[in-house]
């Protein structure tokens, strides 16, 4: 669906992307996530045709976003960070107004429009001004606003900022519906946790660069191995420990009380492995479990940023 | 054929709009009190001197036009000068560059509807000036020049307005600039023509105080033609060629001293509107670059 090969962009002296290469599949949830500065927007911007690379090639179905800007544009439907909206004109006339630029007229577009504002529950606010609708409402406005033409790939810059939590669930939801309809979606956002409840695949950004890419299953995995197994023992552990200074997969051996804490860098059968050859070589095991891992974790730890740029959870930035 | 989105989505927000009837009524008002007041007085003196002089209607026509015209370029810039910059403020500029609408579509979209606004204020004046048909003397010729002289003018003003629209991000800057470069087009080039005509007059008249003579030959020279750009000038060559008065303000040759009749001075207010139509699209062409170009940069402009 979408391809981003060798994108850069520079501003002045700042590289705000530095050969960004990236892969979103057709039907897919991608949650592209990164810190401040890290280029987001300004590859959305790209993809959007709303700003020219210095190099690189973005391809949306086989079609070149360079070379063929407004064939690009039938295939993309996209919901900024902020509102956008015109306070004077009503609900039905602001969507008129978006279905004509995209050559939609007359009857074809009401019909069009009245679906779309019935999905995103403004079906009864046709007639309202504008100005006249709550944060949420202007947000799912321009959500519906951005599928007017039925784009096939639909991309959001952080679309929940500034809602509250329910209108943050509704939002949710109503992306959902959308997935399910067969949309490839990409949602930009600080908030991982709400991204990792949502998405299919997640792609990191830093610096520029996509760091990390791929299904949620995967990186999950990830973070599955970067967190220890603990290791509970009753009674004498150094059997235990023998056996696991010998493992090729033991980085780290932690020993806290009747715990032992193994950096093990194996995946979940080689932990089953691990653990039949504990019991097999008669360790009185009474625990074994992987620390929980997060996305937040992983994220932290792959962006290596010593201030914490991110809200971690809506609930951190909150103060829940 | 589709209209543009843009110029149907200016008209009927601006049809809706308070601000628009207010501005009729004011124009209009303003036009009809002068018109009312100027007939009064005409026919007040026939009462006493019971003659009747016609060319006092010829006044009220003059009064009316150059009243209509000082308003117009004067509101066009206002119209304009916060078209492209209001969408920037607003944020919508972007989305409509993300949809199927070119750069081109939204500037000539935007100009369209302030020639529209403008237009309407026009016709709606119609009424006024027609009071002038009662008694004779202007011709539906002379009318028909008269607006293609308000059209070039409001296309120059406007281009203006919206070619800094464009390149401002603030709709205060782009304002104060619009209203700038069109008080150096009208006064400047008086200015400059002053100047010339002044130091032409230091030379001459010492180097002829010389030899002996006393009459002046001083002239601005070629900086006359810089008035080709000014449309106050061209209304005035309209205007007073219309009512067969004030025949020296009718020729440009007599301005700023004698020149010589030239091709260009006698057809003067055809090459201005010409010229003036041909600079309006320049800056029609800058800004549409200047909103084709923020893909570029993508920086705030400011």
């Amino acid at each position: 669906m979408l391809k981003i090969q060798n994108l850069r962009k520079t501003y002045g002296n700042y590289h705000a992307l530095d050969g960004l290469d990236m892969e979103i599949a057709d039907g897919s949830l991608y949650g592209f996530v990164g810190p401040n500065g890290a280029g987001k927007t300004t590859t959305i911007k790209i993809m959007t045709g709303l700003l020219l690379p210095d190099v690189g090639r973005v391809e949306i179905d086989g079609i070149d976003a360079l070379t063929e800007p407004y064939r690009l544009k039938e295939k993309i439907g996209y919901v900024p960070d902020y509102f956008g909206v015109y306070d004077n004109l009503k609900v039905w006339e602001y969507m008129e107004f978006f279905a004509s630029c995209y050559g939609l007229e007359g009857l074809k577009a009401r019909k069009r429009f009245q679906i779309l504002l019935d999905q995103v529950g403004l079906g009864d606010k046709e007639d309202f001004f504008v100005d006249g609708l709550s944060r949420g409402m202007k947000q799912r406005l321009c959500l519906a606003r951005a599928l007017i033409h039925d784009p096939s790939l639909l991309i959001m810059d952080e679309p929940t900022s500034g809602l509250d939590p329910r209108t943050r669930l509704e939002f949710r939801d109503t992306v959902q519906e959308l997935h399910e309809q067969g949309k490839t979606i990409l949602i930009s956002s600080h908030i991982l946790s709400e991204l990792s409840e949502l998405c299919t695949d997640i792609g990191i950004i830093d610096a520029g660069r996509l760091i990390v890419s791929g299904s949620i299953a995967e990186i999950t995995d990830r973070i599955h191995t970067s967190k220890p197994v603990i290791i509970t023992i009753f009674g004498d552990k150094t059997a235990a420990m023998k056996l696991l200074k010998e493992h090729r997969l033991v980085q780290t051996i932690t020993v806290k009380d009747d715990s032992i804490m193994v950096g093990f860098t194996g995946n979940a059968k080689q932990e089953s492995e691990l653990l039949a050859q504990l019991v097999g070589a008669g360790v009185p095991v009474r625990g074994f479990v992987r620390e929980p891992g997060n996305l937040e974790a992983i994220f932290m730890q792959i962006t290596n940023h010593k201030e914490e740029r991110v809200v971690l959870s809506y609930e951190d930035e909150s103060g829940l | 054929m589709r209209m543009n989105p843009v110029y149907k989505r200016e008209v009927m927000v601006s049809a809706r709009s308070f601000r628009l009837a207010l501005m009729l009524l004011v124009f209009n008002g303003i036009l009809a009190l002068v018109a009312l007041l100027n007939m009064y007085s005409t026919l007040a003196q026939v009462r006493l001197t019971a003659e009747i002089q016609y060319t006092s209607f010829l006044d009220l026509y003059l009064f009316v036009a150059a009243l209509e015209f000082v308003m117009l370029i004067f509101f066009m810039p206002a119209i304009t000068a916060g078209s492209i910059s209001g969408e920037r403020e607003r944020q919508t500029l972007d989305l409509m560059l993300t949809t199927k609408m070119k750069p081109a579509e939204i500037v000539l979209g935007k100009m369209a509807a302030s020639l529209s606004t403008m237009a309407l204020m026009i016709i709606s004046s119609f009424p006024i000036i027609a009071m002038v048909f009662v008694y004779g003397g202007v011709t539906l010729r002379d009318i028909a020049l008269m607006l293609l002289c308000y059209m070039a003018a409001a296309l120059f003003a406007g281009s203006i307005g919206i070619c800094c629209s464009a390149f401002f991000g603030k709709t205060t800057m782009s304002t104060v600039v619009a209203y700038g470069i069109l008080g150096l087009v009208v006064l400047g080039t008086f200015g400059v023509n002053q100047f010339a005509y002044y130091m032409s007059g230091v030379h001459t008249d010492g180097n002829l105080a010389s030899i002996g003579q006393i009459a002046s030959y001083a002239t601005s020279g070629n900086c006359l033609y810089l008035l080709l750009l000014n449309p106050t000038v061209n209304f005035l060559m309209t205007i007073t060629r219309l009512t067969g008065r004030e025949q020296a303000i009718a020729s440009v040759t007599t301005w700023f001293g004698h020149h010589e009749q030239t091709l260009i001075a006698s057809q003067w207010v055809l090459i201005s509107i010409l010229l003036q139509l041909a600079l309006a699209a320049v800056f029609l062409w800058a800004a549409i670059q200047a909103v084709s170009m923020s893909k570029n940069t993508g920086k705030k402009r400011r």
